[in-house]
């Protein structure tokens, strides 16, 4: 009688905990999230060096270089809880012309529905003032990647250069935009906050894809027009490297999502 | 009880012989860093980057290793001669790599670790990456830092050497660049006259012309080169007329990129100036009375607003000195040389 009792208990509570798990996935795994960086130019997808694409009123470009440092990633589910990418791990390099570049897997993701991502472009000034400490093999990397001046110790956050004409410049002429901080004296590093509609479900054994786009026309179409014929070269520049900072950082958005 | 005595010494017979079966592995010696009693405390970091006897052994190899640049000779110390207080004997302007030349003056390598920002427009932020720029310039030592590495991950002796320093031999851009900040740490000039004179060491006393000095020194110079560290770590514009050798010096607007930065330099410090002309951002005065003849007389205005303090209560730019004054002055700053670091074996390189 005894043993029936302890039976029907024991029945019980396995029914009981079936049921519950069937209601409410438990999350406490880690599964990966990838970030796909798809350059465009307006609705095109970006074609490099061949194709002339319209900038501001006359000028005409061809894009040869488009490269960005992409830093500090973060995820956030809708109800605010916020997982931050290891620093010493979160920076990377998206380079037009390197496609494996343009896909970011981060590992170790804490298994949740993600709805929005936060990203730095560029460097900022914290991870400077760690030293030699806080760059590990990126100092490398951006130096190979030709994203760091040469004659300051310092990373370019943005790389975007081609040739222009336009009406008054006949002649195919090269344009480049470089943008950086300045040393102490301007912190050009921002960051972009982007929802998406779907969430991104990372588990265990499913890595989503964030697939996100960059439309650089705004790095000349933005907040502000830059107008090649006034200055087809801007390196470092204290009034313009920001509003460059700030075209750029208003280029990305989520276009969708793969689970 | 006795069994119980038997079985733990049996234990610890056990626990000794585990201890010595471990790899052998030589624990870097901490050095404590000796900062003289009137100076500031350090900027530097030592947290992220501890000082060790190995680090910065390593540190003073790779700062005299002709290996960091592409024709395997021009080592940091080419540019930076001790003697020379750490600068370059005799070149307004430094050569590196194929006879190649930049447009700035070397700078003495003293007391760094007190200081935040680097070069004479700012250039680089953190002293662990100050080193980049020359490594890399083209027209200094003109390499890449995975060349450097792999330059140096093939020679044994650096083997030895960074396993000492950081557990193994592995060379990486981040070692590389702590070694070179942990030599250039200990590198601290604080023993002259003028240090002496301060601290009350050794009944040291100014002359009559160095007291003088001193007080028209603290009186028209010190607003700007300040503190024990003789600077005030601004940059200004000090009226220099414009190099027309240089076209594409720029000054600190190189950096910050802000029209009114144009030609504004670092306040160098004064120490050991005595050894360290030539002088200038571009090394255009030989010695310390044509400084302060530029100073008295040679001001101009060069594109830019010219540092109002430099400008005298009837609008004209310049510091009115004497010629007797320039003469104290100059007493006063050869106070300042420190034999004990120009001579200090610690930094020689041989």
């Amino acid at each position: 009688m005894k043993i029936l009792k302890y039976l029907t208990a024991a029945i019980l509570a396995v029914t009981i905990y079936s049921c519950s798990s069937n209601e409410t996935e438990i999350l406490d795994g880690e599964g990966a999230l990838t970030l796909k960086f798809d350059n465009a130019y307006k609705t095109s997808d970006l074609l490099l060096k061949t194709t002339p694409y319209k900038a501001n009123e006359t000028e005409q470009i061809k894009i040869s270089k488009v490269k960005y440092i992409v830093s500090n990633v973060r995820l956030e589910t809708a109800d605010g809880t916020v997982f931050t990418y290891p620093k010493n791990q979160s920076y990377f390099i998206v380079n037009e012309e390197v496609i494996s570049s343009q896909f970011i897997t981060l590992n170790n993701i804490p298994e949740e529905d993600y709805t929005k991502l936060t990203f730095g472009i560029g460097v900022d000034q914290d991870k400077y003032l760690e030293g030699a400490t806080g760059q590990g093999d990126f100092l490398s990397l951006a130096k190979d990647a030709g994203m760091m001046w040469s004659w300051q110790a310092g990373y370019k956050f943005m790389v975007f250069e081609g040739v222009y004409t336009s009406a008054n410049t006949a002649e195919e002429t090269a344009f480049a935009f470089h943008m950086g901080s300045h040393g102490s004296a301007l912190d050009n590093y921002k960051e972009v906050s982007l929802d998406f509609t779907n969430s991104a479900r990372v588990r265990v054994d499913a890595t989503p894809e964030i697939h996100i786009v960059a439309d650089v026309a705004n790095i000349l179409q933005g907040n502000t027009k830059f107008m090649l014929d006034d200055a087809a070269q801007i390196h470092v520049d204290g009034v313009k490297s920001p509003q460059i900072a700030t075209n750029v950082n208003q280029m990305f958005t989520v276009d969708h999502v793969h689970n | 009880m006795k069994n119980l005595f038997l079985i733990s010494l049996g234990f610890l017979l056990l626990f000794s012989c585990t201890k010595e079966e471990e790899e052998y592995v030589k624990i870097p010696t901490n050095i404590n860093l000796k900062i003289p009693s009137n100076f500031p405390d350090i900027v530097y970091d030592l947290s992220k980057n501890p000082l060790t006897e190995e680090g910065v052994a390593l540190g003073k190899k790779l700062f005299y290793e002709g290996r960091l640049a592409s024709d395997g000779i021009i080592s940091c110390g080419f540019c930076h001669e001790q003697a020379s207080a750490f600068t370059h004997h005799g070149h307004t302007t430094s050569h590196g790599v194929d006879g190649k030349t930049g447009f700035r003056n070397a700078q003495p390598i003293q007391n760094l670790a007190f200081f935040s920002e680097f070069t004479w427009d700012g250039a680089a932020i953190h002293l662990d990456l100050q080193p980049i720029i020359p490594i890399t310039s083209d027209f200094e030592m003109n390499e890449t830092i995975p060349s450097v590495i792999s330059k140096l991950s093939s020679y044994k002796e650096y083997d030895i050497l960074f396993s000492n320093a950081f557990g193994d031999a592995e060379v990486t851009s981040e070692r590389l660049l702590k070694a070179l900040s942990q030599f250039m740490v200990t590198m601290i000039s604080g023993d002259s006259k003028y240090d002496k004179v301060v601290r009350k060491e050794e009944n040291e006393a100014f002359t009559v012309k160095e007291e003088k000095g001193f007080q028209i020194f603290n009186n028209t110079c010190a607003s700007c080169h300040s503190g024990a560290l003789f600077t005030d770590k601004s940059y200004r514009n000090n009226g220099i007329p414009v190099n027309p050798r240089f076209p594409e010096e720029e000054g600190r607007k190189r950096v910050s990129g802000f029209a009114e930065d144009f030609y504004k330099f670092r306040v160098p410090s004064l120490r050991n100036t005595e050894m360290s002309f030539p002088y200038m951002h571009d090394g255009r005065f030989g010695t310390l009375e044509d400084v302060l003849n530029f100073y008295t007389d040679g001001m101009v205005e060069n594109g830019s607003e010219v540092d109002p303090i430099l400008r005298k209560a009837n609008g004209n730019l310049g510091i009115d000195l004497t010629q007797e004054d320039k003469e104290n002055v100059i007493a006063f700053l050869k106070t300042l040389t420190d034999n004990t670091f120009l001579n200090d074996e610690r930094f020689a390189e041989f």
